[in-house]
């Protein structure tokens, strides 16, 4: 138990997995499917250990090699890292298990072992982010992200996917490109790269060069928003996620997107501490713009036909939502922007597999055609209207507690204009997904009779969605569950200040 | 590209080449260079043999499957050496403390473990660089 | 005078800003996409440059390990030692859009973004 090694050894073995696939998985799936089943699993036990330990004693940092942080690459091992790395496997081991079946008819079986290299590089990448404390180490980590997740989009040979994945990267590249600018421009003042270090000096750096800083500030933000797709840079987005394969939208929409957003977090509240950061006036324009996104995304959500790239929009509007307890700046702001992150990636996989399911049973794709499914498929609709419910916010599941604790949030920071936002938000969240479930379960079908029959889904696909349903519920009724851990958390970066 | 100049150059460059690549992953830890550049030149020179004697002898010379295999192998070596700094009492990538043997200054037996992770580095970006350019032209 | 100085002073940030706007503007404005992957490749280029010069110490040497003693003033070496890991990170970049680029010309025959854009608004239109 008391081993400090685990969080090193959970992204070892996803490495190890990465590199080993392509040797032994190009003739059989069979074998690879096996591999993973065993070091998935295994790399989700080390991260548990690790979140038990933590919790149990506290956080530590790990440096690689022995040398010191000022030298070296650390990684800070505490209540959040250890949260969030957790959630991300979790959240990728049931999507992974969807995939093994639904990916089959998606990608050629030749690009199997290619694929699931990808994701575990994928997932290598997106813990070695919440885990590092060390700048460039993070942006290095970032340009695997963005590499990856522009691959698994591209690996369905088809035009759209192409393009989708073209943008996405070019649009990525300019992204990190600035968060880079922003890194040597804040190493130029301070000397460290090592968040701690930095951090450390901060505040008299900040009275010597605010240009420097500010502009630092401002490209690592903008950087990152354009890759967490805040509203007027998510351009890529609705491309991106509608055309990848159903398991890579649910990754993309439910996890990779929130890695960058950990990041902001990490850069705001940990490097610059909250002091400097409201001086700045930053958390203020994030709320501007995470609020005209709430609204956007749904307005542009309503007007698609199809179903996926509705989800697509959607999640514009929900990544709003993570914006604006950020913006806040507080902690309950924080601590509800993190609940809803983990909220929204249940749901939003959930909503993804379930759509996947209908597309990989009927092949429809176009919302007007969805008529009497209900009747075709009852679980994957029952699964697809509970993810539905939590987005608009009926009481019960997740997504209401998620804009309880937001609204508590905003009212605490003395904003209640951002409550009427919440509120309009919600509202037209269910004016694009209410229909969708009403046509699926009253409308009848004119091709056949609506008659409740059993579907013919893989078991592979359905109990992961299934999951991820009830993880939904439980997590509406009991949302302490969630909300004590991420409480425990959310100090941690606000030490800053006192 | 049936040139003989370019033919009878390139058969004649590319050992001197590579001879160079590997020397300067030799050297890595006592001198400019090291795993990435030295396994550019290695992968340029099998790049340099391709452009001039076409894709099919050169794959040939340096089939798909080993290139796919050392550059795996590149990366669990370099994990493998990595996890002896842990077996032995300290973090991940543990050179001194782990009592590798670190030698004098400046000889080519010396600076622990960084050798053997320039090899590693070497092997994967040599073969990398084959396997990019052999996919890219392999797609026409 | 004092402007003439601190401008040949700070040259190579200003080169450096010069080449990210060049880059940025390459990338924004053209519609052809190999341009736009070098624009990429200029803003690479201008950040590495930016990252060296900041590393930079006046009259050191470069960091090898100095045997026969001697001067002790070096350049900081970590800059140059991230910017390789920069530069081994813009290559994959490079290589994975050039690939791209190549299966857009297959399938469109254009690498042209404008025609591109036509081609599949006609085909959504029919």
């Amino acid at each position: 138990m008391n081993n400090i090694h685990f969080p090193v050894y959970t992204l070892l073995l996803l490495l190890a997995t990465a590199v080993v696939i392509p040797i032994i998985g190009k003739e059989s799936f069979s074998r690879l499917k096996t591999l993973m089943m065993v070091t998935l699993p295994a790399s989700w036990l080390l991260s548990v250990m690790t979140f038990l330990k933590v919790n149990q004693e506290g956080g530590f940092v790990y440096n690689f090699g022995n040398w010191s942080e000022k030298i070296g690459i650390q990684f800070i091992i505490d209540e959040f890292s250890a949260l969030m790395s957790l959630f991300i496997l979790t959240v990728s081991f049931f999507v992974i298990l969807y995939s093994l079946k639904d990916i089959e008819h998606e990608i050629d079986p030749d690009q199997f072992s290619g694929y699931y290299t990808l994701i575990f590089i994928l997932l290598f990448s997106m813990v070695g982010i919440t885990f590092s404390n060390d700048l460039f180490n993070m942006y290095v980590f970032m340009e695997i992200l963005s590499l990856t997740s522009c691959s698994i989009i591209s690996i369905k040979r088809k035009k759209d996917n192409y393009m989708a994945a073209l943008r996405y990267l070019v649009l990525n590249t300019i992204g990190s490109l600035s968060v880079l600018l922003g890194m040597a421009l804040l190493y130029m003042v301070t000397g460290h790269l090592n968040v701690t270090e930095a951090a450390r000096n901060i505040a008299e750096i900040y009275q010597l060069y605010p240009t420097n800083l500010l502009l630092a500030v401002g490209f690592m933000v903008t950087g990152m928003g354009i890759k967490a797709a805040v509203f007027p840079l998510h351009i890529w987005l609705p491309d991106a996620h509608s055309s990848a394969p159903t398991p890579s939208s649910a990754l993309l929409s439910g996890i990779v997107v929130k890695v960058y957003i950990f990041t902001i977090i990490k850069i705001l509240f940990k490097l610059l501490g909250i002091d400097i950061v409201n001086s700045l006036g930053v958390p203020q324009y994030i709320t501007y713009f995470a609020a005209v996104g709430m609204i956007m995304g749904s307005v542009f959500a309503i007007g698609q036909k199809d179903i996926k790239r509705m989800l697509a929009y959607s999640s514009v509007a929900q990544i709003g939502y993570i914006f604006l307890g950020l913006g806040l700046a507080s902690e309950q702001g924080l601590s509800a922007a993190l609940f809803h992150v983990i909220a929204h990636a249940l749901m939003k996989s959930a909503l993804f597999l379930s759509v996947g399911a209908i597309i990989y049973k009927t092949g429809k794709r176009d919302i007007r055609e969805l008529n009497g499914i209900g009747y075709e498929m009852p679980i994957t609709m029952t699964v697809f209207t509970v993810a539905a419910f939590g987005m608009i916010g009926i009481p019960g599941i997740n997504g209401f507690m998620s804009k309880i604790y937001l609204s508590f949030a905003v009212l605490d920071a003395d904003k209640p204009v951002f409550l009427v936002i919440i509120l309009i938000s919600s509202f037209l969240n269910a004016f694009y997904y209410l229909p969708i479930v009403i046509s699926a379960f009253l409308r009848e079908n004119k091709e056949r009779k609506s008659i409740m029959a059993l579907e013919k889904i893989p078991r592979g696909m359905l109990i992961p969605m299934v999951c991820f349903a009830l993880a939904s519920i439980i997590m509406g009724f009991y949302p302490q569950i969630v909300m004590d851990v991420i409480e425990k958390a959310v100090p941690t970066f606000f030490l800053m200040g006192n | 590209m049936d040139d003989l100049i370019v033919k009878t150059i390139t058969r004649l460059i590319v050992p001197f080449i590579q001879l160079y690549g590997i020397f300067i992953i030799l050297h890595g830890h006592i001198s400019p260079g090291g795993g990435f550049s030295g396994g550019a030149i290695l992968g340029s020179s099998i790049i340099l043999f391709t452009l001039s004697y076409g894709l099919e002898r050169a794959s040939k010379k340096v089939p798909h499957k080993i290139s796919a295999i050392l550059e795996s192998a590149g990366i669990l070596w370099y994990i493998f050496i990595g996890l002896i700094g842990i077996a032995l009492g300290g973090t991940f990538l543990a050179n001194q403390d782990s009592g590798f043997f670190m030698g004098e200054a400046g000889r080519i037996l010396s600076a622990g473990m960084i050798p053997l992770l320039t090899v590693a580095i070497g092997i994967k970006v040599a073969s990398t660089m084959v396997t990019l350019f052999h996919t890219i032209i392999e797609e026409d | 005078m004092e402007l003439l100085n601190s401008i040949i002073e700070h040259i190579n940030y200003i080169g450096a800003m010069a080449l990210f706007v060049i880059g940025l503007y390459t990338v924004l404005t053209h519609s052809n996409l190999l341009k736009k992957v070098i624009g990429i490749n200029i803003m690479e280029t201008s950040i590495f440059l930016f990252f060296v010069s900041i590393g930079y110490v006046h009259d050191g040497s470069s960091p090898i390990i100095n045997l026969g003693g001697g001067r002790v003033i070096y350049v900081n070496p970590l800059p140059s030692a991230l910017i390789l890991t920069g530069i081994v990170v813009a290559v994959s970049i490079t290589a994975y859009s050039l690939s791209l680029i190549m299966k857009l010309y297959e399938v469109y025959g254009t690498m042209d973004l404008d025609e591109i854009m036509e081609i599949r608004s006609e085909a959504t239109n029919e």
